[in-house]
């Protein structure tokens, strides 16, 4: 059975508002904010009347363009896996953050990073992955479980514990390694500043095999939101489809994490935009949160850039700063 | 001598038998009679001991008490076993408006950072006082409430360090809470305050024993109740905000030790706030005499290791908790 979900003019019309909000961010982050005064006609040059020789045209396309892509990618991924984690636990709270899947990626690949771990030696992609899964158990273990309809607030609470937990670990282990590195401490944070051409043909493979796999649990998921018990009466194979969204949420969170770090709170805001602009099927939900955190964290990116224009802000700061308030908004909105 | 005076001896002499190996261990070893000759004569290890080692010791078993009794005086109040001066989102406020002044101005006379903090924790507890009463959230997601409006003060925190970037080390007494280079400067701000607040909070444990009953019963049994439950709030979050304001956010005290005492001695609020003082004295000396020693000349923060200690115990009580 197929629920169809009619999509209305105003939908679209949010969409575009959504892709136009996008596409301005992403073309504003590739110009500003540069010691060559880069102008948006340099853009247009390198469309129009491209010239290998000039190092203006050269910064966009191997400094800026790297950069601007990632952050719209990881956005992607992280409200992609954080709608997927809210349409799987049909809890309002969940998200990579909160359930220490980034953390826990985040810890382990700065033990990975170490020369004294037991675990060095792993590339970090799968050292991010192991991270996300440890964390996203540890919560899920202590928290009670899938099955606690009615302990959603345990399984979050559980999750802060376990996040400030690896969070403490990570800190510990930074130190250790090397007491003057604030960079780490920045890394920590979240941050896009070391990004170019390599760290992003690391990302986009396996972030499209991950989306995916992410589509293909769209049709269950809007299923799994009249109940578990109704889809699995309606032939969903519960089980098998919170393997595949988990698979899918612990790709996109560790590989977001490795190229830049928790860039945290996205997984919780973009998915509740989305809801708020284009209804309820997963088929539309997951493109427009995946839009929405995209351009979360571009605008981010941006803000992060310009607020000590030489220096650059940790892009986790800036969405910590937007995304705190709003998880106090959803908690004390929240029916007990 | 009853069961109570035997384990407030024994947290007593463990708390003694801590401060010396505090003073003998860290990054230089020095042997018994150094360490006996320099606390009376001074000499070559003075500054080790004398100024370094001591005056961290002395700081550690304060604001350990102050932590503990402000988690016990909460959790009283609250009536919530999650609730804690650090999850309520208070030592946040405090700690960001101390380091808030101390970078604006990192010249200024550090006796005014506990009044800073003091500001910065009082309007924390009105934002959540005031949340609570419009929305009058369930206990488990006022402790969530309180989660959350800590998560954005860490973050203004860490927001404010990256646009005034100080050495690590200070960095970590703000973000985690450290002990690192507190000296006797730093004893005298605090002191006061603890010694006005301490004796204050212990006078407040009575009326809070018959608190516990309910507020009907208090009040019939003559406690002012609205009265305390001010003032008893109004001193737990100034003895966390004090604390905060000379060591940063040590996480997880404030609900380790009175939960911990609890177990000891039982829920008399009386028996309760001494036994929970010495327990945080415990945690954060043992915290901080880690932290100096795992790795030297390395430091780890403090906060770091309460909150590996904290964080377990924490999940372990939202398994015991039922009042979802």
């Amino acid at each position: 059975m197929n629920i169809t979900y009619p999509v209305r003019k105003k939908q679209q019309l949010n969409t575009l508002l959504l892709i136009t909000a996008l596409l301005s961010g992403f073309i504003i982050s590739l110009y500003t904010q540069s010691e060559f005064l880069l102008q948006v006609n340099d853009i247009w040059q390198i469309l129009t009347a491209y010239d290998s020789s000039d190092i203006k045209q050269q910064v966009i396309l191997s400094l800026r363009l790297p950069r601007s892509l990632t952050a719209c990618l990881i956005g992607f991924n992280l409200g992609a896996a954080g709608l997927l984690m809210q349409g799987l636990t049909r809890n309002p709270l969940a998200s990579p953050t909160l359930f220490a899947v980034s953390s826990g990626a985040a810890c382990v690949t700065a033990l990975n990073s170490l020369t004294f771990a037991m675990v060095s030696g792993l590339p970090s992609e799968a050292a991010a992955f192991i991270g996300a899964l440890t964390g996203g158990l540890l919560v899920f273990l202590l928290g009670g479980g899938l099955n606690t309809q009615n302990n959603s607030l345990r399984l979050i609470l559980a999750g802060i514990a376990v996040n400030g937990l690896l969070t403490s670990l990570t800190r510990a282990a930074l130190i250790i390694a090397d007491d003057t590195a604030y960079s780490l401490l920045h890394w920590l944070s979240g941050s896009l500043s070391d990004i170019d051409w390599l760290r992003w043909t690391q990302l986009w493979p396996l972030s499209l095999a991950a989306l995916l796999l992410a589509v293909s649990t769209c049709r269950g998921l809007n299923l799994n939101a009249l109940g578990e018990q109704t889809a699995f009466s309606l032939g969903i194979n519960v089980t098998w489809l919170r393997i595949r969204v988990c698979l899918a949420v612990l790709l996109l969170t560790s590989i977001s994490v490795t190229i830049a770090g928790p860039i945290v709170f996205v997984g919780l805001i973009a998915p509740h935009l989305a809801r708020a602009l284009c209804g309820r099927s997963h088929f539309i939900l997951l493109p427009v949160s995946g839009l929405s955190g995209a351009a979360l964290v571009c605008w981010a990116d941006l803000l992060s850039r310009s607020i000590v224009p030489p220096a650059e802000t940790p892009v986790g700061i800036i969405t910590a700063l937007i995304g705190t308030p709003f998880f106090i908004y959803l908690v004390v909105q929240g029916k007990s | 001598m009853s069961r109570y005076n035997r384990i407030l001896a024994g947290g007593f002499s463990l708390l003694l038998f801590l401060s010396l190996i505090s003073l003998f261990s860290g990054a230089q070893s020095l042997t018994v009679k150094t360490v006996i000759s320099t606390l009376i004569n001074g000499g070559d290890a003075d500054f080790i001991i004398n100024q370094y080692r001591l005056p961290r010791i002395f700081i550690a078993v304060l604001t350990g008490i102050g932590l503990a009794v402000s988690g016990v005086l909460t959790q009283g109040i609250i009536r919530n076993p999650l609730a804690s001066p650090d999850l309520m989102g208070i030592s946040g406020g405090a700690g960001l408006s101390a380091c808030t002044v101390l970078l604006i101005r990192p010249d200024i006379n550090i006796s005014w950072l506990p009044p800073a903090a003091l500001l910065g924790g009082f309007s924390a507890a009105l934002f959540i006082w005031l949340l609570n009463r419009w929305h009058n959230p369930s206990p488990a997601r006022l402790a969530l409430a309180g989660i959350a409006v800590s998560a954005f003060l860490t973050s203004c925190i860490n927001f404010l360090l990256v646009l005034h970037p100080v050495e690590v080390n200070s960095a970590m007494i703000w973000l985690t809470g450290s002990l690192w280079g507190r000296s006797w400067d730093y004893i005298w701000p605090l002191l006061p305050w603890l010694i006005i607040l301490v004796p204050f909070s212990f006078y407040l444990a009575w009326s809070l024993d018959l608190c516990a009953l309910g507020d009907e019963t208090a009040g019939a049994l003559g406690v002012n109740t609205q009265r305390l439950q001010i003032m008893a709030l109004a001193s737990a979050v100034a003895l966390a905000s004090v604390c905060v304001a000379v060591c940063g956010t040590i996480s997880f005290v404030g609900l380790l030790a009175p939960h911990l005492a609890r177990l000891l001695v039982g829920s008399r609020h009386k028996l309760i706030l001494p036994a929970a003082a010495l327990t945080g004295a415990l945690l954060v000396l043992s915290a901080d005499t880690l932290a100096r020693n795992l790795a030297p000349p390395l430091e780890l923060p403090a906060g770091v290791l309460t909150a590996v200690l904290g964080a377990p115990y924490f999940i372990f009580l939202l398994h015991r908790y039922k009042g979802w």
